[in-house]
């Protein structure tokens, strides 16, 4: 018999074998007991993880989330805990942006560590969505992905932040734009983003957004390329300050992240452009250290879905007071601590609702039906947040070194989405 | 206009930064032949150092960046080419490629860990994460300046022209007016020569590391305020930055420079201009990947055209031949067990980790296919992942099972690598890897962002399948399938490896032009391999999205088909089992490191790029490294008594040079029976040094053929010299002595070991035994610098000269002094006129003449010419040997290898013969018979020449015949004519191994080539006492 032939006929051998071992216990294996499962659920404890992107090739890093979720979690357990119990929180895991680490994380966390429930997960992916909710596992984060929207185990702390075909469009940003502009009367914007199906998907939500509210959009173009900041900015602003008629629109959306945001408006600015700057993402204290970042930054508007640090309530003396504890001394607060932390708050919120008999079931029943209003995050409602968004929103401007509020944390009646 | 001028002012940013990269590499390439993905991972380092010690520590900037630039990163850049750039240049081009490819994400990691440490430490380091708007070398915010409307420019910009100017020029004068830039461009020119000359290539590499490593550096620190400390945009802004350095062929410096300004500028004005692309999404952002992949499509034209990846020879297949329980069933046993473990001892964690990864090892698998039997280098693998588990997902959305989608969705991703593949046609190596990466980027930016195939950011899902009783959902199901189907890939894949279609991949990959002579289609081949491989990687990805049970565009980026191309490739490519050990490796190790070495994450990171220093050293992977590691060991036990080399080396060594006088004390006959190691005591035994028959005439002193004095020392001295190649012997106990003033010419047949006896004693080839003496001195283990600088000099086959310098230039190598070129262009008056003039536009004989020319002025103590005659007409030949003859009469030493005996019986004092890999006969020119010269170069003697007739007795009836010369110089006339019909096969043998590199494959065309098949066995004859074929007069 030549090599060939019996290499394979080995190989039809072990197939035969390993099919009939197969077969032998997939019939055995197949259903699953999560449904009554008090995983990670003691008398006296719940056990929770988390998923953060903390280690990344591109720098951006989102490991505060976890303090975050420490200082809600703390708190819990300093109040005596979530019906009695008191929450076993983990810490977060590191997925470094990789979809194939973001799955195993999940996997570890149910399998290895079996928690009762995940939060935070924040991340720039989330392809352990399907797993955790195949596996019934309760997961709070930032729902600026898609799969905050639509499973059923799967929360975003301030809603579902995706819009989606036959869903809504939050209103937060035009509507906030209408109060430091004087109303949108006559008032003409640009919107920019990367030049990427996610840059093309934000130009079509925010044209529709923007130009229902009133405004004149005079641009909105996908145009800057999403691989890397580019460092010639010329190309792009010729256009944009001349969208408006030949002359420069009132206000620039940019729908770009942090380094982009930096290059452009520096641009801009150079130019000596005198109207209104505005992108959702440069909320962050950290930018106002570097002389660079807060010149270039300085008079955007910056939208948030939270309520602003520098806008006092109970909850924000209460959330400082929180972070201040868990990191151990005074930190400069960001927002990832905030969705960190409102993603605990979330989770609490549900559990506590669910009674001393916490088990899956249970829990996604108290979630089926659950408001609350008033939080930082707005009014909170599920299973509505699976659709939508909470729609609340606050603008922050850039003044001098540091940021106001230019327009306050507000709920508005969002649109839907075409 | 004011629009373009600004376009090109602003597009002159980048430009420069592309330009100081792209030189960057080409300096790294030319050094040492690596194309270096992680140059601009050493930007980045350099960008986070920058960051820490200037924002961190508070150190003032300018002294910090010329700190950095001008001594951290060339200390980076000498430390990495010590531990693995410098033995990379001598491995296949794919370990190559991809041995810096761990480096790239290593580098970061590092960097990343240190400052992590730092932070433990309690040193005032600020977070390298989410940094922006960074301070640079320049005030921070930049200042800018309007210059018209709309046209302006800040100090960052100014700051990055000016330096970038000022080290263009620096650049320029280093290389055009120092002698130190001469080497460099004589280095890149002929890295071999240049050892020869006495300049150390290796130290020229290291200066060309670091220079290039502070290019790093410098780009770096510029750009630490526009990129900030992305790891990720550093990388992209080098394989942009490639660009230039292919259109510099990656071998100009001048025109990678303005081929990088060139590159800012243009894609400047592509986004200003390119509205007409506005709606293909990421078509902007896809522009400098669409003019990497036209630059390479454009520029690579004019090079190989068939060319694969440089000729690496396949490593020794110790298995080979034995039985198939030996050779599969460890693996088979392998898969069982795994396939048993799922059910019994695994976790659902661990099932889960396993099928991952045995998804994985699918994918891995096709990588042995492209670059293992293709050596075509494929950095496009995640492209027909993503591709074809898309397509798979888009029609499962629709309803399509999961068979047929999986089938589509396969098929989709070859006819993706049937596309991948037209370019591959035309480029070979680097280039095609580098398209192939191109077009990586173009997918993920243009292919993948359309709407309807990626579906968003929600991807699509992908359900796994239930076979009747079989329900993939379960991990444990899917890891046995898993299992099955892997091991049928590599069933079929071993199969496919043995048949016919196999073996003519195997030709085309080792020598396409012989593969196309045979009639193998190398076209139609590579065509097959890429779409096969393509369709594999393909099948593999839905295996894997099923896994995940969803996919989304982003899941498998060309980055990430870089890191599995490197994860493979440490394990092994040569056999799709070692794929399947690198997926479950890639899948295990970091949750492994994780439960049991460290939670830092940066760690396991590092650990894997050191699997680019392990490449360096076990090219073929780790998984090869251990079956032919255990095959030495075995060997080693095998064989107590030592090896040849063992043995004979440590006879030679216990003889001292000083006591024995000269003479050579052990022959390969004298060690032939393997046990007994020469005593010196033996050493004067002229019966043990039958062999030698030069200068071994009872006591040494007795050498009637010498025409220098007796007493005289002689300036170079070959001892039972054994050599040869990768386990192919070729000499076996030449000894040789040439005297100050002497010419000794070297007569042999075709793989005697000629070209062998001048690269050991040029010590290009290290001997495997013996010694060798300069000037009385044991300089045995003294490599090709060293002797160089000891005056010893080859003039190698062919054509001693760097083509690419001028004469001017390659005559300053040699001559420092202005006066002693000025006399030989006095000498030489046909050079003078030309001295501005490449090298390489010169005839063959007046190639010669630059080669030979500069030695009359500076006269080497010892010679070496190795066919210096070679091609010539005959009135060069006549010049050539009468500067032969002048230089001895300096009193050179001179050890001549010819063919054309004629001449070199006109010039040479002492003749010897080479036959085998033995000296056969030495004497005196006067003693040289018209027989003897007719069997040295029909190499008749050459079958029984394992004990030649003794010395005395061969030279004595030698000096007894006086009529020798003239019959010999009649006889050689005749055996120059056979000898000249046999060249062309032999040159090819011999010039191979000239090739610097090239040895280990091109090495076993020697042995063949000599009549004798025995001399090509490892061990000497058995016994010494044989002499039944000895010619005698």
């Amino acid at each position: 018999m030549s090599r060939t032939t019996r290499t394979i006929a080995a190989a039809a051998a072990t197939t035969a074998l390993l099919l009939a071992t197969a077969c032998n216990s997939a019939s055995t294996s197949g259903t699953s007991k999560a449904e009554n499962s008090v995983r990670g659920v003691t008398d006296d404890s719940i056990k929770v993880g988390g998923i953060v992107s903390m280690t990344t090739a591109s720098g951006y890093s989102k490991k505060d989330t976890d303090l975050g979720a420490k200082a809600r979690f703390d708190r819990a357990n300093a109040e005596g805990g979530v019906n009695g119990r008191d929450i076993d929180y983990l810490g977060a895991e590191d997925d470094g942006q990789d979809p194939a680490k973001n799955l195993s994380a999940a996997r570890k966390l149910v399998q290895q560590d079996k928690v009762f429930a995940i939060a935070p997960m924040s991340s720039t992916t989330f392809s352990g969505a399907d797993f955790l909710q195949k596996q019934k596992v309760p997961t709070f984060g930032w729902g600026t992905l898609p799969s905050f929207c639509g499973p059923s185990y799967i929360y975003g702390f301030g809603g579902c932040m995706v819009p989606m075909p036959g869903g809504t469009i939050s209103q937060t940003w035009p509507e906030g734009l209408k109060k430091v502009m004087g109303g949108a009367a006559g008032k003409s914007v640009a919107i920019i983003a990367n030049d990427s199906d996610a840059g093309t998907f934000g130009i079509r939500t925010y044209k529709q957004s923007f130009a229902s509210a009133g405004f004149k959009v005079t641009y909105a173009k996908p145009s800057v390329p999403a691989a890397s900041a580019p460092s010639d900015w010329s190309a792009y602003t010729k256009e944009i300050l001349r969208s408006d008629g030949g002359k420069a629109p009132d206000a620039i959306v940019s729908v770009m992240q942090t380094p982009y945001n930096i290059g452009l408006f520096t641009a801009i600015k150079r130019t000596g452009y005198a109207g209104l700057l505005t992108d959702p993402t440069d909320y962050d204290p950290g930018l106002l250290a570097k002389s660079a970042t807060k010149k270039a930054l300085d008079g955007v508007h910056v939208l948030l879905s939270f309520q602003p640090f520098e806008q006092d309530s109970a909850a924000m003396t209460q959330f400082k007071e929180d972070i201040r504890k868990a990191a151990g001394k005074d930190v400069p607060l960001n927002m990832h601590m905030m969705t960190g932390y409102m993603s605990a708050d979330l989770f609490l919120a549900i559990a506590k609702k669910a009674g001393k008999d916490l088990t899956v079931a249970s829990f996604q029943k108290a979630a089926d039906g659950f408001a609350d209003t008033g939080t930082m995050v707005g009014d909170r409602a599920e299973p509505k947040g699976q659709k939508e968004s909470f729609g609340c929103g606050a603008l922050v401007q850039l003044k001098d070194g540091k940021y106001v509020v230019s327009a306050p944390f507000e709920c508005y009646q969002p649109i839907p989405f075409k | 206009m004011s629009d373009l001028l600004g376009f090109v002012l602003s597009g002159l940013v980048s430009g420069a930064l592309y330009a100081l990269l792209a030189t960057g590499l080409v300096l790294s390439y030319s050094a040492s032949g690596l194309f270096n993905f992680a140059h601009g991972a050493t930007a980045y380092l350099c960008a986070l150092a920058f960051y820490e010690l200037h924002s961190g520590f508070g150190w003032p900037a300018v002294p910090t960046a010329v700190l950095l630039v001008c001594v951290v990163a060339p200390v980076l850049g000498w430390g990495l080419d010590r531990l693995m750039f410098r033995k990379l240049a001598r491995v296949g081009e794919t370990a190559q490629i991809v041995a810096t490819i761990g480096l790239l994400v290593a580098l970061p990691a590092l960097g990343l860990w240190i400052v992590e440490l730092l932070e433990d430490a309690g040193a005032s380091v600020k977070p390298a994460e989410n940094q922006f708007g960074l301070p640079g070398v320049g005030p921070s915010p930049a200042k800018s300046w309007q210059l018209t409307d709309g046209v302006g420019i800040d100090s960052d910009q100014l700051i990055t022209w000016v330096t970038t100017a000022v080290v263009a020029v620096g650049l320029w004068i280093l290389m055009r007016h120092t002698p130190l830039g001469l080497k460099l461009r004589a280095a890149v020119d002929n890295r071999s020569l240049v050892e020869l000359r006495g300049m150390s290539a290796d130290r020229l590499s290291s200066i060309a590391w670091m220079l290039s490593s502070g290019l790093a550096g410098l780009a770096g620190v510029l750009a630490t305020p526009l990129l900030g400390l992305s790891a990720h945009d550093f990388t992209l802004f080098l394989f942009v930055s490639a660009t230039a350095a292919v259109l510099g062929r990656f071998v100009s410096i001048p025109l990678a420079f303005a081929g990088g300004l060139g590159l800012g500028v243009l894609q400047n004005l592509v986004a200003g201009y390119a509205s007409f692309a506005e709606r293909i999404t990421g078509f902007r952002t896809a522009v400098p990947f669409l003019i990497l992949f036209a630059g390479l499509l454009l520029m690579t034209r004019r090079s190989r055209t068939a060319g694969t990846a440089a000729v690496d020879a396949p490593p020794v297949d110790y298995l080979a031949g034995r039985s198939w329980l030996r050779r599969w069933g460890p693996w088979t046993a392998a898969a069982v067990l795994l396939a048993v473990a799922f059910y019994t001892v695994t976790t659902p964690f661990w099932s889960g980790i396993l099928a991952q990864g045995l998804a994985l090892s699918l994918v891995f698998v096709s990588f042995t296919v492209v670059t293992g039997l293709g050596a075509m280098v494929s950095l496009a693998q995640a492209t027909f992942v993503t591709g074809a588990a898309l397509v798979a997902g888009l029609l499962m959305s629709h309803g399509w099972p999961f068979i047929a989608a999986a089938a589509v969705g396969t098929c989709a991703a070859a006819v993706l690598g049937a596309l991948v593949a037209l370019p591959a046609l035309r480029l070979g190596g680097r280039s095609l890897a580098l398209a192939t990466l191109a077009l990586a980027f173009l997918a993920d930016q243009v292919l993948f962002q359309i709407g309807w195939l990626r579906n968003g950011d929600t991807g699509w899902s992908i359900p796994r399948p239930a076979f009747g009783p079989v329900d993939l959902n379960d991990d444990r199901a899917l890891g046995v399938a898993l299992i099955v189907l892997v091991a049928a890939a590599v069933a079929a894949l071993s199969a496919l490896r043995g048949s016919p279609s196999g073996r003519a991949m195997l030709a085309v990959r080792s020598a396409p032009a012989a593969a196309m002579a045979s009639g193998v289609s190398v076209v139609r081949t590579k065509l097959v391999l890429f779409t096969l491989s393509a369709g594999l990687a393909g099948f593999g990805g839905v295996m894997y999205a099923s896994y995940n049970t969803r996919v989304t565009a982003t899941d498998f980026t060309a980055m990430t088909g870089l890191i599995w191309l490197a994860v493979v490739v440490a394990a092994g490519l040569r056999r799709p089992q070692f794929a399947v050990v690198a997926g479950l490796v890639y899948a295990l190790v970091p949750h492994l490191v994780s439960d049991y070495v460290t939670e830092s994450v940066h760690l396991p990171v590092i650990l894997f790029g050191l699997a680019g220093l392990a490449l360096a050293n076990d090219p073929d992977g780790y998984c090869a490294a251990v079956s032919v590691r255990a095959h030495r060991k075995r060997l080693a036990r095998g064989t107590p008594k030592g090896t040849e080399s063992g043995t004979a080396g440590d006879g030679l060594a216990a003889s001292e040079p000083g006591t024995a006088g000269g003479v050579p004390t052990v022959t390969e006959s004298g060690t032939g029976d393997g046990s007994t190691v020469a005593e010196p005591g033996t050493a004067g035994d002229p019966s043990a040094a039958a062999a030698a028959a030069y200068g071994s005439g009872a006591d040494g002193d007795a050498r009637p053929t010498a025409p220098a004095s007796p007493g005289e020392r002689p300036a170079l001295q070959l001892r039972g010299i054994r050599a040869g190649y990768d386990g192919a012997p070729v000499l076996h106990g030449v000894d040789l002595v040439v005297r100050p003033g002497e010419i000794l010419a070297l007569l042999g047949p075709n793989g005697a070991g000629k070209s062998t006896t001048c690269r050991v004693a040029a010590g290009l080839v290290a001997p495997l035994g013996g010694r060798v003496y300069v000037a009385g001195r044991d300089a045995t283990r003294e490599g090709a610098v060293r002797r160089s600088r000891a005056g010893v000099v080859l003039a190698p086959e062919g054509r001693g000269i760097f083509p690419a310098l001028t004469i001017e230039e390659n005559l300053a190598l040699y001559l420092r002094e202005k006066d002693q070129r000025e006399a030989v262009y006095e000498r030489f008056p046909g050079l003078a006129g030309r001295r501005g003039v490449a090298a390489g536009s010169l005839s063959g004989g007046e190639q010669q003449m630059l080669a030979l020319a500069p030695l009359l002025q500076r006269p080497p103590k010892v010679l070496i010419a190795d066919e210096p005659s070679l091609g010539l007409a005959p009135r060069v030949v006549d010049d050539v040997f009468r500067l032969l003859t002048e230089l001895r009469d300096t009193g050179t030493a001179l050890l001549l290898v010819e063919e054309k005996a004629t001449e070199v019986l006109g010039v040479a004092d002492t003749v010897a013969y080479l036959a085998q890999g033995r000296v056969t006969w030495c004497g005196p020119r006067a003693a040289v018979e018209a027989d003897r010269l007719t069997e040295a170069y029909l190499g008749l003697a050459a079958g029984s020449s394992g004990e030649p007739a003794a010395p005395e007795t061969a030279v004595n009836s030698a000096m007894s015949a006086p009529s020798a010369t003239s019959t010999a110089s009649a006889a050689s006339a005749t055996s120059t004519t056979s000898a000249t019909s046999a060249k062309d096969r032999r040159d090819s043998a011999e010039k191979a191994m000239a090739t610097p590199g090239n040895q280990p494959g091109a090495a076993d065309e020697e042995p063949p080539s000599s009549p004798d098949g025995e001399t090509a066995a490892p061990h000497p004859r058995p016994t010494p006492s044989d002499t039944k074929g000895v010619v005698r007069p």
